[in-house]
């Protein structure tokens, strides 16, 4: 390629440079807005679902009730309470479900190192780890299969209570007193988001072998049951089996809303992932929109840039340029003033979303901060700006461009 | 080489219309010095226009080394632009912003002509022009006939058979004049049809026929 075209183009890029300085930082500006939004729309849809699978990861709970229909001679308004049978009772007749757990709790005095607090105390099985997302701290473990068929005296505890116990020392090995039962630390829960809870988050729970828990609540009944599905998609045949299953054992309409309840975290993260696409997307097109007013500018410049060149299009035009040729040329000053300003927005929108992720977020109250301080950049994001941005620069630059081309040589050779 | 039979153009400025050029048929054979004079208002401009395809007949037929450019589309008519016309101004038109060398090179780059044979056309043309020496130069660093002798050279750069020269030496001094004649008499001897728009009778008289304009048609 030769030489001369390019420096030909710089030469007359130059001659506008100081009125394209503005128009560049309305470019600058706009791709920084949008590159901001996005990042910071993607982020929270992240950290909405980071937050949401603190509870768990696609999760079904369940938790008995009081029917509200008469059902085969029986009147409405019997209570159904679950068992811990139950849990064996459900996953031999639903192959669809991957984990079950069962869980039942009561508030409780928690002693330790010579300190004294109240907290809920759990009692559950191995799963629970994998179904509530237990995920222990370095050189600890959560309950596991041997602990609860044997009822050893282990608890997991969640990173509050070990603050609250044993400040900053290491809890796992140490010992904590319930109901005057010594139980071991064996895992210390792992700093998460979590906005989803039930007697609050899972930092400030302690979390004992079913069999063990039952040696300090002797309550027949369990509080509720945690299941996985293999497939998320079959959440709703699930709990539609769970209400056959249970209504035949506990004689009760499978139809009967209220005879036992579920909290589907699947079907209400779908409902919370819609709410933040759209968030995601409104965010996107204000930045959009910001990014308009730049290109809007670069069309009046080039506008102004085919008036002034009219003589030289003339000129090219009558020694044999074709319309294509001065056609890429307005539209080569088109891409280099887009270039200049979104590559600059583009690095420093790329700096502040890092710099924003160097702040701490405060897990112990977890905020709108936890949302707003992880904006996140992905392919995702690069590909949308990189579309918007073609488009614009693309209908910048066309029109302009195009009436540049349509010039007619020999008027153009006149003007002055 | 050049033939027109009945050229019209008719300007349409809303209701009213201008007919500058009557049904001109004039034949300019190859390797003919023609000279076109006439009055201002004469059609002078837009004959030199449409036999220089910048512009279009309204009515009449255009044959240009035997292919018919009546009905050309816009960048055919570039494309003849570019390898069968050379075009030599009253004002030069060189672009302010590039070299002699650039200005030279362009037509050569429109045509897509590769870098080896660019270079080696462009050092001919600005040798046999004189001004090799200047190539760096822009227009505003070059006096008027070396101006016009760039953008002669310019007009060569295709090797077109055809040059048209509206006033060349119009904004030359006598001695430069005189040496773009010089060139011009040298091209036509050399066997290039030269088309010349003049109003000086003594240039006039060194081309080998002269077409008289007046009010759109051929006087003589």
């Amino acid at each position: 390629m030769s030489a001369t075209l390019p420096r030909f183009f710089w030469s007359e890029y130059r001659k506008r440079r100081k009125r394209a300085a503005l128009i560049t930082f309305a470019l600058f500006w706009g791709t920084l807005s949008i590159l901001l939004l996005m990042a910071s729309g993607q982020g929270m849809n992240t950290q909405f679902r980071v937050a949401f699978s603190g509870l768990g990861q696609t999760l079904i709970m369940v938790y008995g009730g009081q029917t509200s229909l008469p059902f085969e001679g029986l009147p409405k308004g019997r209570p159904i309470s679950l068992y811990p049978e139950d849990v064996d009772f459900l996953k031999d007749r639903i192959p669809e479900i991957l984990y079950i757990a069962p869980e039942t709790y009561t508030y409780l005095p928690v002693s330790a190192n010579g300190k004294e607090i109240n907290r809920n105390v759990h009692g559950t099985t191995a799963d629970f780890g994998l179904l509530r997302s237990q995920v222990p701290q370095p050189g600890g473990r959560f309950l596991n299969p041997d602990d609860v068929t044997a009822g050893r005296k282990v608890a997991f505890i969640g990173w509050k209570v070990a603050a609250d116990l044993f400040g900053g020392a290491d809890a796992v090995g140490r010992t904590i007193v319930i109901a005057r039962i010594p139980f071991m630390v064996v895992g210390v829960l792992q700093k998460k988001i979590q906005d989803s809870m039930y007697n609050g988050p899972d930092a400030e729970q302690v979390y004992l072998p079913f069999q063990a828990y039952r040696q300090i609540d002797n309550r027949r009944r369990i509080n509720q049951i945690h299941i996985q599905p293999r497939d998320p998609s079959q959440s709703l045949l699930i709990e539609d089996r769970i209400k056959t299953l249970l209504g035949r054992k506990y004689r009760f309409d499978p139809g009967d809303r209220y005879a036992t309840s579920f909290w589907n975290t699947i079907e209400d993260g779908k409902e919370g992932m819609a709410i933040f696409k759209g968030i995601e997307i409104f965010l996107g097109l204000i930045g959009a929109l910001t990014l308009l007013i730049g290109a809007v500018g670069v069309t009046n410049l080039m506008y102004a840039a085919a008036k002034e060149r009219t003589k030289e299009i003339g000129i090219k035009l009558a020694i044999g340029a074709r319309r294509r040729v001065i056609v890429g040329q307005f539209f080569l000053e088109t891409v280099f003033v887009f270039a200049k300003g979104t590559f600059w927005g583009f690095i420093t929108a790329f700096n502040i979303v890092h710099l924003i992720r160097l702040a701490p977020i405060n897990y112990d109250s977890f905020g709108i901060e936890a949302y707003l301080l992880r904006p996140e950049f992905s392919l995702r994001i690069f590909l949308a700006y990189m579309t918007i941005l073609g488009v614009l620069c693309f209908l910048s630059g066309i029109f302009p461009a195009l009436r540049a081309s349509r010039a007619n040589p020999i008027e153009s050779l006149r003007y002055e | 080489m050049i033939e027109l039979d009945g050229i019209t153009k008719v300007y349409k400025t809303g209701s009213q219309s201008l007919e500058a050029l009557r049904g001109i048929s004039l034949k300019i054979g190859k390797g003919q010095f023609v000279s076109v004079m006439g009055p201002s208002g004469s059609g002078k401009s837009t004959l030199m226009n449409i036999v220089g395809c910048l512009d279009t007949p309204t009515a009449g037929e255009y044959v240009l080394d035997g292919d018919n450019v009546a009905g050309l589309s816009f960048d055919q008519l570039a494309a003849v632009r570019n390898r069968k016309i050379g075009f030599v101004f009253q004002n030069f038109n060189l672009l302010p912003y590039a070299t002699a060398w650039e200005n030279v090179e362009l037509p050569m780059l429109f045509d897509g002509k590769n870098g080896k044979k660019r270079r080696e056309r462009v050092t001919e043309l600005l040798v046999a022009v004189g001004l090799l020496d200047w190539r760096d130069h822009r227009p505003t660093e070059l006096s008027g006939g070396q101006q016009q002798r760039i953008a002669l050279a310019r007009a060569l750069a295709n090797d077109p058979p055809i040059l048209l020269a509206d006033e060349p030496t119009g904004n030359l001094d006598s001695k430069s004049g005189e040496e773009i004649m010089a060139i011009l008499t040298e091209l036509w001897r050399g066997g290039r049809t030269i088309v010349m728009v003049t109003h000086n009778d003594h240039i006039a008289a060194r081309s080998e026929r002269t077409i008289r304009l007046f009010d759109g048609q051929v006087v003589a």
